[in-house]
């Protein structure tokens, strides 16, 4: 035993020494300006670094804090016990202008909380509880706005290139991911209309649709994607997180098989701009803004419109939207140097401006007609002449799988 | 039966605790070290660590609170050690334990009801792996590893399929409101008494009766435990089944405990990793149930004080981590030492 100590000694001893090294050179000190206030935001379990949910909350957070000259706190999750320590830990220092919870697996412990401390703001993003306490501001996105886009996109390629199939692959069958179906399939649904508008051809395209189960499961994703592709998907919207990652490497190899370096066959990105995670494969993606409803929250509660209850934001306010090349830039410039450089070597670009132009070369692969379609729907969905359907259940979902037609849906959405 | 209080300490064995004590010491040492070597201030971090944790009434309760599943777990362990037996099945149970409570609350809401279902189901999973031990000789560390992987996916179908909330799918449905532990304060339900009154019974148990007797015996040395009249097997046995009945309490007051939701998560997240956490828990409490309280409320502490080392030491969650890793590891060393030592004896013997 005594031996042992020793030998432990010696080298807690070395690694000391080492470590004096280090402490010296990288003491970072805290540079304390006069800031105005301060704000905290909570990370769910998934935490920094997921290139989606979180990272994109921290994008608006770190905005707004800039912008109103606020200090910014953050508390990651170790597990889902965490979320109430950590939002009531923050409230009961009571000098947070705002406590920030990123995602619908904390709505139960905002709840909670914010009733024990109702002078205490809080947002939520995508939680939603009926009885929510008055000062929780609920930010929700019309996912199904969003979808619709990728929706008319989708569709209309599959038209354009006489194809009769496209596919949407999900994560969890949770009543969030309807709205995305939804507005996925009323998307497709008036591609086909369109599509008969214009050339005069009828068009008839069934979307596949799969719930995987799981957010965190590429492997699931693939297998998922590569069954649709086989049936003759020509277009997939991913739903899924982690596991629709995995949809991207199939429809990568789906191309690599047929030799091809763009699609069609295309993926759809969620959620962030994902399309530089594989160039050539994927069209455009989802935008959630998380970013937007967070940094609309801060403002709201700087300028004291903050308001308790549901605050909605869809096409009209850029909440949701379909990227663009810029948008998917903003994105890539995001990202960590390193990673950065990584990425750009792994595809084989010397610069950013080569993965720009491959970016536009690849919706390039696509008539500039079918993206003027896509952005006249957008347009009548901000002025509220479409509505898209938004089922939050089973019974909901249902009946918009059973329309016909988009008029139909929209119906629904009435 | 009449024992006094040095007894207890007798069998704790002093040199273990000040072995423990110097071991907590060098860790956060290490930790500091660290700490320091990434920039941050090892002062303020530990004194937001201690303050989160024992800081304010919030902060203890939540010490409890973290401390109460892998206290049940650790014991679990250490019957298993006490009897020679590698158990690391307290996973497995705590799965069934958790959704024995939900299943049984929402068929009669009784607090009892649930926690004794919690018992037996728990037990219950921990048979099979006693039985091939028993029987068939089968290692229990490759079946209860298995074990452990079957419940899991199978409690998972259960939190997706039949026992999913309508109204809310992502958890299962939850515990009636009369079904739930009664509330101290602050988010700390009964659930800790219970547990300490547990962690005390398996002292008992050990120390102060036939049963446990035979157990510690045929943990030191079964050929001679067989020669003094008494049965390994039974007491392997038993060692399985009162393990799985102690996680399964564990992983039942874990649902009908802790709010706010008092329901299993989707994907079993509120429910996974106690059982593994236990066997470190049990290493630095020296698989003795009074020491395993004092560790089991040390990690407590550890948990309960990340909220504040982040917001105010400005430490990341992952460096917390990797800190608390360092400590949890230096302190588990001198008992995890003694575990080695011990196997390395009865092979030789």
């Amino acid at each position: 035993m005594k031996r042992w100590m020793a030998l432990f000694l010696i080298g807690l001893m070395a690694i000391s020494v080492v470590a004096s090294g280090c402490i010296g050179g990288g003491g970072g000190g805290t540079t304390t300006t006069e800031k105005k206030g301060a704000i905290a935001i909570v990370y769910d379990v998934g935490g920094r670094g997921d290139l989606s949910f979180n990272d994109m909350a921290y994008l608006g957070a770190s905005k707004a804090a800039k912008d109103f000259n606020l200090e910014l706190t953050e508390l990651q999750s170790n597990s889902e016990d965490d979320y109430v320590k950590n939002l009531e830990t923050l409230a009961s220092q009571k000098k947070y202008l705002l406590i920030i919870a990123v995602g619908f697996m904390m709505t139960d412990a905002v709840k909670q909380v914010a009733s024990e401390y109702p002078d205490q703001k809080f947002a939520i993003i995508d939680g939603f509880d009926k009885d929510m306490p008055k000062n929780v501001m609920m930010i929700l996105f019309k996912e199904n706005e969003g979808s619709a886009l990728a929706g008319a996109l989708a569709g209309l390629i599959a038209a354009n290139d006489g194809k009769d199939k496209v596919g949407i692959v999900l994560g969890m069958e949770i009543p969030v991911l309807y709205k995305f179906e939804a507005g996925y399939r009323f998307g497709v649904k008036w591609a086909e209309d369109y599509y008969k508008q214009k050339t005069g051809k009828e068009a008839k395209i069934d979307v596949l649709y799969q719930y995987t189960g799981s957010f965190g499961d590429a492997a699931k994703g693939k297998a998922a994607a590569q069954a649709q592709l086989q049936q003759g998907a020509w277009v997939i919207y991913q739903v899924a997180g982690g596991t629709g990652l995995g949809v991207f490497d199939a429809v990568a190899d789906e191309l690599k098989a047929e030799g091809k370096k763009m699609g069609p066959p295309f993926a759809i990105g969620v959620d962030s701009a994902q399309d530089w995670i594989k160039p050539g494969v994927i069209i455009a993606s989802m935008m959630k803004r998380v970013d937007v409803g967070v940094y609309t929250a801060v403002k709201d509660a700087v300028n004291g419109n903050f308001k308790g209850g549901v605050l909605e934001l869809g096409l009209k306010e850029k909440g949701v939207g379909l990227s663009t090349v810029d948008d998917v830039m903003a994105m890539f410039n995001s990202l960590p140097e390193d990673t950065q450089k990584q990425k750009l070597k792994d595809l084989g670009f010397n610069s950013k401006d080569e993965l720009k132009q491959y970016l536009e070369q690849t919706r390039g692969q696509i008539p500039s007609w079918i993206w003027d379609a896509v952005d006249q729907l957008k347009q009548k969905i901000i002025s509220g002449e479409i509505k898209v359907p938004a089922p939050m259940d089973k019974q909901g979902i249902e009946a918009v799988r059973k329309a016909q037609t988009w008029q139909e849906m929209e119906n629904l959405a009435k | 039966m009449k024992k006094s209080g040095s007894e207890i300490l007798e069998s704790l064995n002093i040199k273990a605790l000040i072995e423990s004590l110097i071991a907590i010491f060098i860790g956060f040492l290490i930790g500091a070290i660290v700490l320091g070597a990434f920039g941050y201030d090892p002062l303020s971090a530990y004194y937001w660590l201690f303050q989160g944790a024992l800081g304010s009434t919030y902060g203890i309760a939540s010490t409890l609170r973290y401390a109460t599943p892998i206290m049940l777990t650790a014991l679990t362990f250490a019957l298993g050690t006490r009897t020679g037996i590698f158990n690391i099945g307290a996973e497995g149970s705590f799965y069934f334990g958790a959704i024995a409570a939900v299943i049984f609350t929402n068929i009669w809401a009784n607090m009892w009801f649930g926690l004794a279902m919690g018992m037996l189901l728990g037990a219950l999973w921990a048979l099979p792996a006693a039985a091939l031990k028993v029987y068939r000789g089968v290692h229990e560390v490759i079946s209860t590893i298995m074990l452990n992987w079957i419940g899991w996916f199978f409690v998972l179908w259960l939190i997706v399929g039949p026992y999913a909330n309508p109204n809310d799918p992502n958890k299962t449905i939850r515990i009636p409101i009369e079904a739930r532990l009664p509330n101290i304060g602050y988010g700390l339900s009964i659930a800790i008494i219970i547990a300490v009154i547990a962690a005390a019974l398996t002292y008992f148990l050990l120390w102060h009766t036939t049963l446990g007797f035979s157990m510690r015996a045929s943990g030191m040395n079964p050929k001679a435990a067989r020669y003094g009249g008494m049965s390994p097997k039974k007491a392997v046995m038993w060692s399985f089944i009162l393990g799985g009945l102690l996680s399964g309490l564990g992983g039942a007051m874990k649902i009908m405990g802790e709010g706010p939701t008092y329901a299993i998560s989707q994907g079993g997240a509120n429910i996974y990793g106690f059982g593994f956490d236990g066997i470190g828990v049990s290493l630095v409490g020296r698989n003795h149930p009074l020491g395993i309280i004092l560790a089991a409320l040390f990690f407590g502490m550890l948990r309960a004080g990340t909220a504040l080392m982040q917001a105010e030491a400005q430490v990341p969650l992952e460096i917390i981590k990797v800190i608390q890793g360092i400590i949890v590891i230096t302190v588990a060393i001198p008992g995890l030492y003694d575990l080695i030592k011990k196997v390395a004896r009865r092979g030789a013997a």
